[in-house]
């Protein structure tokens, strides 16, 4: 029962954060406008960032780094998404077969 | 990309019932909640002996980071009726935001993609649950083939697909940077949530007066 109650309360938790914004009618000023329009970019960053240098919840020097450096270059050589991605596994895999 | 939260989510069932969880609450918590890192993360609590209180709040803390994401999907849901709205945010994963926001910055318009997108991740999510739930421990570890990387190495390459000029280059690397050292440092459930939030302020800091590339598509509500 404890479990229902905490996966209950903890979709209704997540649920909140995923409306609230929503819930508002936003007739953002310039300035709201400039910052929203950069969150994008820095929300998916952070995400990157964080399992990249930190991929177990601490920082680690590890195949990640080496395979997001492969990520960025394929990306910007071939401007292609799934290409970009393979890559990087291909590189994780790789580091990690060797080690 | 479609692939990985099924790749993500079999993992999850089989954790989950080494944890102890049966299958309906299994099945459950990818339906109730449908996030994967703090889905996860409350295993581990549960492990620990964890009370739903802390569970909760720590959920919380993690999935703030949606608030900065829905806000910024916010204008281009545009003036849909509530329950649209509401059905929209309960599809709102760091996934269909990235895919989602990237299309709109590439002057996509509409629900479609989004939603298409998104609705998808759903089903794939629940599906993968579903077979670690029956399929146990017999599933190959996908660290072996580096598909872990697989959802951060999408995440790299919508960053680099989506730069638009030197402001872009300037966010992306503080937020990066900035959350890294979070999680390394122990604030992992917050770690996204303060680089994301920031890292805008940042390069507002540092790149006053340098205005948003211009001759894009300025995202307008409605």
């Amino acid at each position: 029962m404890t479990e229902w109650i905490a996966i209950v309360g903890s979709g209704l938790a997540t649920y909140l954060t995923r409306s609230l914004p929503l819930l508002v009618t936003l007739r953002p000023g310039a300035r709201l406008r400039g910052y929203l329009d950069d969150l994008p970019i820095a929300v998916i960053a952070a995400l990157a960032g964080a399992g990249v240098l930190a991929p177990e919840q601490r920082l680690a020097v590890g195949p990640e780094i080496a395979a997001a450096a492969v990520v960025i270059l394929v990306a910007r050589w071939r401007r292609n998404l799934l290409l970009a991605v393979l890559a990087g596994i291909a590189v994780v895999a790789l580091v990690r077969a060797l080690a | 990309m479609l692939i990985t939260p099924f790749l993500v989510g079999v993992p999850f069932g089989i954790l989950a019932r080494e944890t102890g969880l049966d299958a309906l609450q299994t099945s459950g918590m990818s339906v109730i909640m449908f996030a994967g890192a703090s889905q996860f993360v409350a295993l581990e609590l549960f492990r620990s002996g964890a009370t739903p209180v802390v569970v909760i709040a720590t959920t919380l803390l993690i999935n703030l980071r949606h608030l900065l994401m829905a806000a910024s999907m916010r204008p281009h849901f545009g003036d849909r009726p509530l329950p649209t709205r509401l059905g929209l945010a309960y599809l709102l994963t760091d996934e269909a935001f990235a895919m989602g926001s990237s299309w709109y910055r590439r002057g996509g318009r509409g629900l479609a993609y989004y939603l298409t997108f998104a609705a998808s991740m759903w089903v794939l999510w629940n599906l993968g649950t579903i077979v670690g739930v029956l399929a146990g421990p017999a599933v190959p570890d996908p660290r072996v083939v580096g598909l872990d990387f697989a959802i951060t190495a999408t995440f790299i390459a919508i960053v680099v697909l989506g730069i638009r000029g030197r402001r872009d280059v300037v966010i992306a690397l503080v937020a990066a940077v900035a959350a890294g050292l979070l999680r390394g440092m122990g604030l992992a459930v917050v770690a996204v949530v303060v680089a994301g939030a920031l890292a805008p302020l940042v390069a507002h800091l540092f790149l006053r007066g340098e205005e948003p590339t211009p001759g894009l598509p300025t995202e307008v509500p409605g």
